[in-house]
């Protein structure tokens, strides 16, 4: 009733209302200007632009001077009157809020506590970052949005936690960004998030990145886990695909690729473009150390068994999100590892190759053998077609692993890959046209899809190839694709002359995988006497500080950083810092303690690592993925056994070390090589530490990355010696990893020398940021250091502290390279939220078919961007063409070295964490489903926790 | 435009002026005859005067034993919803005041304090009396928060950090459904019954430009208006549309001062400008693209600070332009 009255009152109220005149008494009618008086409008314009020239206005309006300077007002009526905005209650973005470390400014997890206008002072730079608002907060901090009143712009700060292990691993994501920005893509076309800046401040890294809109996993559940479009669905691949090149070109698996981490842009001139975003696990392809990589659903069947892996896991990711865009739920949504092979196997109908089983470390979690030995040896078996391996039932699984594994639910029922997108249901009232066009282009989406989620690595199409297909060149379908052959690379490699030195061996030593069987192997003829298989050989070698120069680190041994202050300033800096002579002492301490394969370790115990250096008898701690080649001497193979098995468990060698008595823990067999480099190299130093950082990182490193990274360190002939051309055949992609190095290979020898020199800078903080495996684990220290010993507990946190502040100083130093990587980028768009009803043309977009794009997106910001897809596909095929040219270039010294540099870290960190990397739950937060990283509420929903009660 | 003549129109049937000692900026409407008017004088003593207003003589009559002492500029003043016996003032704090016709004066009633520090205040920007619920007043304070008092108990209802920056105007719309514009840049919304969220419908373009006023149209809650700080423009939103006003009003020449809407209209909208014009504006149903203009104009002898539309005399609209108050017919 009363609804009704109200409704049938409001008209009459709204007529009385708007029937409402003034009578003009008072006021004078304003009779709306005829086009002659417009023709005056300039002058009041002008005048109302400048009314100063108009009227003498000496202050401001009562309105301003009682609000916006109402303090100073006051102050005026009241000498004594006293405003403290400090005074004012702060909203608290960090929970909890209660400063309880770093002298109150972190709470207890270390992260900093944040309130709105926080400000975050990059005091090298003089530049502020105001604190707006929380766009998320994970295990490896929080990531504010934040103004920059330089630039006018908002952008997304990573606020890293305080902690060792978090600052080392976001310097890998630093130090891989600003390369991939700055070498390889200065001009923001390859879809990879934008790094601005980065600094410590409050003893916190902080990283400054583009500010971005939505995440695809956001954009999905917006359209309530419809599928998007396939014209949407092309639109992105082509852009990820764009993005994927350029990993590849630059040898870089970004190793959690997923829907949340792709995030549309906010720009309004690009339209609906996509970007790739936390790099904060990705590593080199040269470099793969970490077994437990890539989130779930994305993980691919060679990373889920523990094979070798290289930029194709990537594509496998892709793969599970093109599938995912189109079904609005994940291809593999495997409760478990096991039901996750379940699920692909299901699905696609076939299983990893036998190659990649005989290999692979965990097959036996997931198969049983049903052929015979020899079978497998000769590969028999696969060539006449038949597996010898078959998948563990449920029943056998859970007879093995005496439990029961987690299945999940099933969303498309037993139905493969090719049923699944053909029943896919289709948008209501499609007309029948329209179905039959879209059920073309569903074909082309099936075949690209079985491109990409392929078991077999090797046959996995590339970026490039995956670009060219029918699907998203929007070329008809008419037949299976086959993808042209990938740019080979193999000519570059194959020039390399094959030097069997003794000495040689050594790389293979210090680069052998657990995680690479495969490549062991190959690898194992230039160094016969290492027992490959009893003692994996990346975690149990040690190498010392060969100078001697270990000064005072033996007390301080569980945490980086320690070793007097230069080699502080390295550690923390290290991933650009031009800077360092110190190369003696830095160099000094490399422990090698890493192991590629955590699984592996928990048997053999990663303590067993420690390196002793000989001549100093000191030994090295942290720097974890130090190559022991570093200090090799040529021909001449040291065996150093070191710790102790069982010890220290799946912790960290480092920790050993940090008792201070590293040969009392230490038992098993590390085994270095100590080779002097130096004959070869006018500058000793230099190259053993530099070569220190390749052997270091690259426990599965295939043998023409360790060859390469000889090149760097100015002594070809090791290259030749190392290189092993076999085996780039045997990987397939392998050839692309090492393409920086192998381009200084060609550099003339006259280059060498500066070369090297460059690259000891680099290398001796590499060396010197090798973590203790502990730095990189983030349960490290809340959990195994209070288990074992207290005191290394605050030895590193002492550590930790005293280096960040040397630190500081040495960020200017190391600025100097990033400072253009700023400067040089474009403007951020502030970000502008879609809104719900935005999110509702999304949803409407999801059932469009291709070709309606324009008309689905009209009504949202988006729209924009969709009228112009087919303009941003960015990858253009010249480009992959060029690839290889392109390399050579990028081979100049400087840049070696800055990979070096990033290669140290990210290595050292996981391997030894295994299982409990810290990538695995920090990053899901970050990325994860619900709270994404850079998306904004839609505006008109757009409510937000921004204010918070006092009372 | 026709200046000289509408100054020779002061003191006639349509307007009637009164000249106070001092600078006016505050000024109040009661729901009868009563007006208050506030000083800006710079110094720790300022006035509030009490006067009555006469529609039919068209007098205005000062009582001055109403009239108070108020420490500093009063940044706003009000009478109950109600009662002219009522009058709230902010400016330091949150002061209540009783008018009493009996004793012929005026007696503190109450002061409203929030602050831990006796040293340090956080003055008051505005505020605004609950109209559905009188016992509720909402201030809005540089300190960034929003406060809701409950009159009666002489309590804080509920503390907000409302803004990121100091608040500067505050409104409500409902019982329990109030807005705050801010030094942000931002208005929003705010829901006593989720005190979780706020909603932000519109930004200035420019993040760090402060929006100073904010008036919530009561006869048509859809529409409120906002003005920025240094700009001729009065923003008209639709708190359906956020984010996206729905008019711009932009015919005044100089920065806009105040803004009050029509109180018995729903598309009407008055404004007052340092270019010394009080323009009346009908929100059309569809812009023209060349934008709105004002329906009629007056033009005051200097800039106009205050402007307020009567809702007992909804013919009336008073403005303040330096030591004068002028009530004009419209």
């Amino acid at each position: 009733m009363d609804g009704v009255a109200r409704a049938e009152e409001q008209p009459r109220s709204r007529d009385l209302a708007s029937g409402w005149r003034p009578r003009g008494s008072a006021f004078a009618p304003c009779i709306p200007k005829g086009p002659d008086e417009q023709e005056e409008q300039p002058n009041s314009a002008a005048a109302a632009e400048n009314p100063q020239t108009l009227r003498v206005v000496v202050r401001k309006p009562l309105v301003a001077r009682l609000t916006k300077e109402i303090v100073e007002t006051y102050q005026i009526c009241n000498p004594q009157f006293k405003y403290s905005e400090d005074l004012n209650p702060k909203r608290f973005l960090t929970s909890p809020s209660v400063g309880v470390l770093n002298d109150g400014y972190d709470n207890v997890n270390s992260d900093l506590i944040l309130t709105v206008n926080f400000v975050l002072n990059h005091l090298e730079k003089n530049k502020r970052y105001i604190v707006k608002d929380l766009l998320g907060h994970g295990t490896f901090g929080q990531v504010a949005k934040c103004w920059d009143s330089d630039t006018n712009s908002f952008v997304a700060v990573k606020i890293i936690k305080n902690q060792p292990a978090y600052y080392q691993q976001a310097l890998v994501e630093v130090t891989i960004l600003t390369t991939l920005n700055k070498k390889y893509d200065p001009e923001d076309k390859h879809h990879i998030v934008r790094i601005y800046d980065y600094f410590v401040y409050q003893r916190h890294l902080c990283i400054c990145f583009e500010l971005l809109d939505t995440n695809l996993y956001e954009l999905i559940k917006m359209n309530h886990f419809r599928g998007l479009s396939l014209g949407i669905v092309q639109l992105f691949s082509k852009q990820i695909l764009c993005g994927l090149a350029l990993l590849k070109e630059a040898g870089i698996i970004h190793c959690d690729l997923k829907p949340e981490n792709i995030l549309l842009c906010t720009s309004p001139v690009k339209p609906a473009e996509i970007k790739v975003i936390d790099f904060g696990s990705a590593c080199m392809e040269n470099r793969t150390v970490y077994s437990y990589i890539q989130s779930r659903y994305y993980r691919s069947p060679e990373v889920l068994l523990g094979y070798q892996y290289t930029t194709a896991i990537d594509m496998w990711s892709f793969g599970c999100i093109v599938a995912e865009l189109f079904l609005g739920l994940p291809l593999f949504p495997g409760a478990s590892e096991f039901d996750l092979l379940k699920r692909m196997i299901e699905i696609l109908g076939g299983q990893p190759p036998d190659y990649v089983l005989r290999d692979a470390k965990n097959t036996s979690k997931f198969f049983k053998c049903i052929g015979s030995l020899q079978h497998i040896e000769s590969s028999e078996s696969s060539k006449n077609g038949r597996s010898v391996y078959q998948a563990l039932t449920v029943e056998e699984y859970e007879a093995r692993e005496s439990k029961k594994p987690s299945i999940g639910k099933e969303y498309f029922n037993h139905m493969n890959l090719e049923e699944i997108v053909t029943n896919y249901p289709y948008r209501k009232n499609l007309p029948k046209e329209d179905i039959v066009k879209e059920s073309q282009i569903r074909l082309a989406l099936i075949d690209f899809l079985k491109g990409l989620v392929e078991f077999d690595p090797a046959k996995r199409w590339s970026p490039f190839q995956a670009s060219k297909h029918p699907f998203v060149t929007g070329e008809p379908f008419i037949h299976p694709y086959s993808p042209p052959p990938e740019t080979p690379h193999m000519p570059v490699v194959q020039n390399i002359k094959v030097d069997n030195h003794p000495g040689g061996g050594h790389w293979f030593a210090a680069g052998l995988s657990p995680n690479v069987p495969g490549k062991n192997r190959a690898s194992l003829y230039s160094s016969p006497h290492f027992p490959m298989v009893q003692h994996p050989p990346a975690n149990s070698y040690g190498s010392v500080g060969s100078h001697g120069s270990y000064n005072d680190s033996v007390g301080l041994g569980s945490s980086y950083g320690s070793y007097g202050e230069s080699s502080n300033m390295f550690a923390y800096y290290s991933p650009i810092g031009p800077s360092g002579m110190n190369m003696h002492n830095q160099s000094s301490m490399s422990m090698l303690g890493n192991s590629p394969d955590a699984r592996r370790r928990v048997k053999y115990q990663p303590g067993n690592g420690l390196g002793i250096s000989p001549s100093a008898g000191n030994f090295a701690p942290l720097p974890l993925g130090l190559s022991p080649s570093q200090f090799t001497p040529p021909s001449s193979y040291s065996q150093v056994s070191v710790g102790s098995p069982g010890h220290y468990g799946p912790t960290s060698p480092a920790r050993g070390t940090s008792h201070g008595s590293p040969l009392g823990k230490s038992a098993a067999v590390s085994q270095f090589n100590r080779r002097k480099n130096w004959g070869h190299s006018g500058s000793p130093q230099s190259q053993e530490t530099f070569s220190s950082h390749w052997h270091g990182q690259y426990p599965d490193s295939s043998s023409h990355t360790e060859g390469t990274s000889q090149a760097l360190g100015s002594s070809p002939s090791y290259l030749q010696s190392n290189s092993n051309p076999g085996n780039w055949k045997q990987r397939g992609t392998g050839g692309l990893s090492a393409n920086q190095n192998i381009s200084c290979l060609i550099k003339p020898s006259v280059n060498m020398n500066s070369q090297s020199t460059e690259s000891v800078h680099d290398s001796a903080e590499v060396g010197i940021s090798l973590p203790d495996p502990g730095d990189w684990d983030p349960n490290y220290s809340d959990e195994l250091l209070l288990q074992e010993d207290g005191s290394d507990e605050s030895c590193l946190t002492t550590e930790f502290g005293r280096s960040m502040n040397l630190g500081s100083t040495e960020t200017l130093a190391g600025f100097g390279r990033f400072n253009h990587v700023s400067s040089s980028n474009t403007p951020i768009i502030m970000q502008r939220l879609n809104g719900p009803s935005q999110a509702f043309t999304n949803v409407e977009m999801g059932s469009l078919p291709a070709h309606d794009l324009q008309s689905a997106y009209v009504p949202s910001n988006m729209s924009k961007h969709f009228h112009l897809m087919p303009h941003i596909l960015q990858n253009s095929p010249s480009r992959f063409g060029h690839q290889s040219v392109q390399r050579f270039s990028h081979g100049r010294p400087p840049q070696g070295a800055e990979w070096n540099q990033f290669k140290i870290q990210a290595p050292s960190g996981f391997s030894s964490v295994g299982p409990r990397s810290p990538r695995n739950n920090s990053f899901t937060t970050w990325g994860r489903r619900m709270n994404h990283p850079v998306s904004s509420m839609p505006p008109t929903s757009r409510t937000r926790k921004d204010y918070a009660r006092i009372d | 435009m026709e200046q000289t003549s509408q100054e020779s129109q002061l003191g006639s049937s349509n307007s009637v002026t009164y000249e106070s000692p001092y600078p006016i900026y505050g000024m109040a409407f009661s729901s009868s005859e009563r007006v208050a008017l506030g000083s800006f004088i710079e110094d720790y003593t300022n006035r509030v005067d009490i006067l009555s207003f006469n529609p039919e003589t068209l007098s205005l009559s000062p009582h001055p034993s109403l009239s108070f002492d108020h420490p500093y500029p009063p940044t706003k003043l009000m009478f109950h919803p109600t009662s002219p016996d009522l009058l709230a003032t902010s400016g330091d704090f949150l002061r209540l005041w009783e008018l009493r016709d009996s004793s012929s004066s005026t007696h503190p009633l109450s002061l409203f304090n929030n602050s831990k520090t006796s040293d340090f205040c956080a003055p008051l920007t505005s505020f605004d009396w609950n109209h559905l619920d009188p016992n509720r007043i909402a201030t809005s304070s540089i300190d960034t928060t929003c406060t809701i008092w409950d009159l009666h108990r002489s309590l804080v209802e509920t503390q907000l950090i409302a803004h990121d920056k100091e608040v500067y105007d505050i409104a409500w719309g409902e019982a329990r459904v109030f807005a705050s514009v801010s030094a942000d840049g931002s208005v929003r919304i705010f829901d006593l019954r989720d005190k979780e969220h706020s909603t932000i419908i519109y930004e200035s373009p420019h993040p760090d430009t402060p929006l100073l006023r904010l008036a919530w149209n009561k006869q048509d809650l859809r529409y409120m208006a906002t003005i920025l700080m240094d700009s001729n423009k009065v923003v008209i939103l639709d708190i359906r549309s956020p984010t996206t006003p729905v008019a711009h009003l932009d015919r005044h020449r100089a920065s806009v001062n105040a803004i009050a809407w029509a109180p018995h209209a729903s598309s009407h909208i008055s404004s007052a400008a340092d270019d010394t014009q009080a323009l009346i504006w009908e929100l059309p149903t569809l812009a023209s693209p060349s934008g709105i203009d004002p329906i009629c104009m007056y033009s005051a002898p200097s800039e106009i600070n205050q402007l307020q539309w009567s809702p007992t005399y909804p013919d009336w609209i008073a403005i303040a332009f330096a030591n004068k108050m002028q009530l004009l017919k419209v």
